[in-house]
């Protein structure tokens, strides 16, 4: 008996330890009735286009890799408080596994945490709006007319390839810009205004001569950049071609060569702080006397340089002692976009919230002059800059808005592929090799394109 | 019938009780270990272009072909081969100095004639790294290399020395890797290996003292020689826990991607590679897990054998032969 009420005691315990273990799934199980409902919805709105179909109360998953969209979104709530009970704002926080847990979820549109609208990053945007996963903006009850504001090559981006449809839509323009310490700028080399600066490196050559006048004038207590790879962004904007072409050829630019010889005079010539990119030396430059500049772009210029200036007014650690110039090409870097999924709950919200956040000219001004967001509207943006709004304390009074306005108009992304950002990552490794002196320039070309050939073995390397 | 009754079978809820492992075995292991038997056969990847998955379509050997052969046809010259290669070399140069610093810990910690003071202090220090997490730790050393100007590369400028750049040199990048893996794993060996020491019987010490052997006799001549089943045990563990080495490689480097040049790359960590970024190949990565697992078999079968125990074989053998005699004999 004894034995009997022990094995009792014992089978509990187990059965116990198995019901913990499930208790991720068995807390996801009321989920079953929504995901029903969730079946039915697609249908309804597919008869009914915009508008019509009515809130069903179903929660509206967005997902992100940070808090920016986030904050955005608020902006949206203004317009229409309805949502902000529906919409569940999922921040995935690791950019670097962002792709991954996209990916899974677009697989099961029965889960109830199916994304219903996705941010997407320039570097990869082009993978999912080439794709079945995601809806056209017209199915959102969005018009072309609607995108007439926009930087064009916003919308180029998001154009699926196969049928020239547009399938995403960003708030932001990001177009580049170099920015400078103004104090160090006159003090080593004489300079006294953006055009000046602007003059001083025009182009690499005159980058490079800059950099090093400036590294024998401060004594080496002054290198014009951080690191050896920020000037990756302006090379990466101005190839000629795509990494892989429509036909699946996969081409070596010249324009990155041309990376691979500065990166490595950069580094021969000792004209950089030889930090890594985003490290905490890195970030560290811009509170010291020891950078003169970084290639930069609209967010970049509020959320890091501003941010690491060791300040928070004139007088403060370098606040006020900026500027900005176009620097040797035009280029930009970043920018978020956001897409409709292709069974997303209500197209009607998805479309509710694109069309208030990426097309609303009133919305977006009053966006860019409170997060001083350089959004995607070019008739906000000139009415902020007719207004005197872009006159910014931090660079020392120099209008942000007139300087980033024609850098806008030059942004041209025809360079851009689905391949971007893992071809990009592939290509720092063989830098690395090759700026250090390991390899010589075309066993590291050579390394590179066959690491591009191991990971997409579908592509033609030439 | 009735008399089956009268007896009281437990047995079958004996294997309700184990019935969960197995369950969970299957679901979670041997399942997907079918799975990707299956997989390594097939092409299966996803078209980045228009990110549709393709396959996966049977193609029988063509991913072992290109995992074992380069493109020239050379055999092994692939980064399959020199990835293993790479974690192999990372596992030997720390398990190393790992293995003689635990028998050295060990054998001290056991001495009866040295008879250390504060034991179990020291004992757990030497534990505490393997408690710390391989994130923690690989975090702290990407802080503590970094350059130019993290605490290491402050003290060499200090002294006057330029600044190194520990992670993009192959050597001091797998020495550092090799190191953590020493440091965090040498206070678990000592305790296997003392558990070990204290199973030998007191008395052949104590012989052994009596009849004047100094303690680097002891050592040599009784403590190693017996100890040699538990230092075959902790290789085998170690070098199967080796060659899945991928925490710290992975969050050592800036890019994760074993810099530099992939020559920290693990074998485990080009597998998440190709499954999961670039196109996708869930077929050839499968292919590759299938590589680690015979090396893994073959590591393990060999050491094994070396493990076995020979006496026992020879007795069985023995008693064999006289099975045989006796029969022959009727």
């Amino acid at each position: 008996m004894k034995k009997k009420i022990l094995s009792v005691i014992l089978a509990t315990a187990v059965a116990c330890g198995t019901l913990v273990g499930c208790g991720g799934s068995s807390a996801a199980a009321p989920a079953a009735p929504a995901t029903e409902e969730k079946a039915d919805a697609p249908a309804a709105d597919a008869a009914e286009p915009a508008e019509v179909s009515d809130n069903t109360g179903e929660k509206f998953y967005i997902y992100s890799w940070n808090t920016e969209l986030q904050d955005r979104l608020e902006y949206v709530f203004e317009v229409y408080p309805e949502l902000k009970d529906q919409v569940v704002y999922v921040n995935v926080g690791d950019d670097k596994v962002y792709q991954e847990k996209i990916d899974g979820l677009l697989q099961a549109p029965d889960t109830e945490e199916y994304p219903d609208m996705i941010a997407f990053e320039a570097a990869y945007i082009m993978k999912y709006t080439n794709s079945d996963y995601t809806l056209p903006i017209t199915d959102l009850g969005l018009s072309e007319a609607d995108l007439s504001n926009m930087y064009p090559y916003t919308i180029d981006i998001a154009k699926d390839k196969r049928n020239g449809s547009i399938k995403g839509l960003s708030w932001q323009s990001c177009p580049g810009a170099f920015m400078y310490r103004t104090d160090l700028a006159e003090k080593y080399l004489g300079v006294k205004s953006p055009e000046e600066m602007q003059a001083k490196i025009d182009t690499w050559d005159k980058f490079i001569d800059t950099a090093k006048e400036l590294k024998k004038a401060s004594n080496d207590a002054t290198r014009i950049l951080s690191s050896n790879g920020d000037v990756s962004n302006v090379f990466y904007s101005n190839k000629t071609q795509p990494w892989v072409d429509d036909n699946a050829t996969f081409h070596m630019d010249d324009a990155m060569v041309e990376y691979m010889e500065i990166s490595k005079t950069l580094e021969a010539e000792d004209l950089t702080q030889k930090t890594t990119t985003w490290t905490d030396a890195w970030n560290a430059g811009p509170s010291t006397d020891e950078v003169l500049g970084y290639f930069g772009c609209t967010w970049f210029l509020h959320w890091t340089i501003k941010s690491n200036c060791g300040g928070e007014k004139v007088g403060e650690g370098t606040y006020g002692l900026w500027n900005m110039c176009q620097g040797p090409a035009p280029y930009y870097w970043g920018g978020t976009w956001l897409g409709a999924t292709k069974d997303c709950s209500s197209k009607e919200v998805a479309g509710k919230i694109m069309k208030a956040l990426c097309t609303d000219t009133d919305l977006m001004k009053k966006m860019s002059e409170e997060t001083l967001d350089y959004v995607n509207n070019k008739a906000a943006m000139q009415a902020l800059s007719d207004e005197g709004k872009g006159s910014y304390e931090f660079l020392g009074g120099q209008d942000f808005i007139s300087a980033f306005l024609p850098l806008a108009e030059k942004v041209d992304v025809s360079w851009m592929s689905a391949y971007d950002q893992k071809v990009n990552d592939l290509l720092g490794t063989q830098i690395e090799q090759y700026q250090l002196g390991a390899k010589d320039l075309d066993t590291a070309i050579a390394d590179f394109k066959a690491s591009v050939k191991e990971q997409y073995p579908n592509i033609t390397v030439e | 019938m009735n008399k089956k009754h009268k007896t009281v079978e437990y047995d079958r809820y004996g294997y309700l009780f184990i019935a969960p492992f197995f369950i969970v075995f299957g679901i979670f292991q041997l399942w997907p270990f079918i799975y990707t038997i299956g997989l390594a056969f097939c092409e299966s990847y996803t078209d980045t272009m228009f990110n549709v998955e393709v396959g996966p379509y049977f193609n029988g050997l063509a991913n072992f072909k290109t995992v074992i052969f380069s493109d020239a046809g050379k055999l092994f010259d692939t980064y399959t081969f020199d990835a293993l290669w790479n974690t192999f070399v990372m596992w030997f140069a720390g398990f190393v100095p790992q293995i003689l610093l635990a028998l050295l810990l060990a054998a001290w910690f056991t001495d009866t004639r040295v008879k250390l003071r504060g034991q179990g202090a020291y004992k757990m220090l030497v534990f505490m790294p393997n408690i710390i997490t391989a994130a923690t730790i690989s975090v702290l050393f990407y802080k503590l290399f970094d350059f130019p100007a993290g605490p290491v590369n402050q003290l060499l400028t200090g002294a006057g020395m330029d600044s190194v750049r520990f992670f993009s040199n192959t050597f001091s990048c797998r020495g550092l890797i090799a190191f953590i893996n020493f440091w965090m794993w040498y206070g678990n060996t000592m305790i296997i290996l003392t558990a070990g020491i204290l199973g030998i019987n007191p008395s052949l010490f104590e012989a052994a003292r009596v009849d004047g052997a100094s303690s680097k006799h002891i050592f040599f001549n009784i403590t190693l020689p017996l100890l040699k089943p538990i230092m075959l045990f902790t290789l085998v563990n170690s070098a199967i826990g080796g060659m899945q080495m991928y925490d710290i490689p992975k969050l050592l480097t800036a890019s994760g991607y074993g810099d530099p040049d992939f020559t920290t790359r693990t074998i485990t960590m080009y597998i998440r590679d190709l499954a999961f970024t670039g196109s996708k190949q869930l077929g050839k990565s499968s292919a590759v897990s299938l590589v680690l697992f015979v090396v893994t078999l073959i590591m393990s079968l060999i050491l094994f054998y070396i493990m076995r125990d020979k006496d026992e074989i020879a007795e069985q053998k023995a008693i064999k032969a006289r099975k045989k005699l006796e029969r022959s004999k009727n």
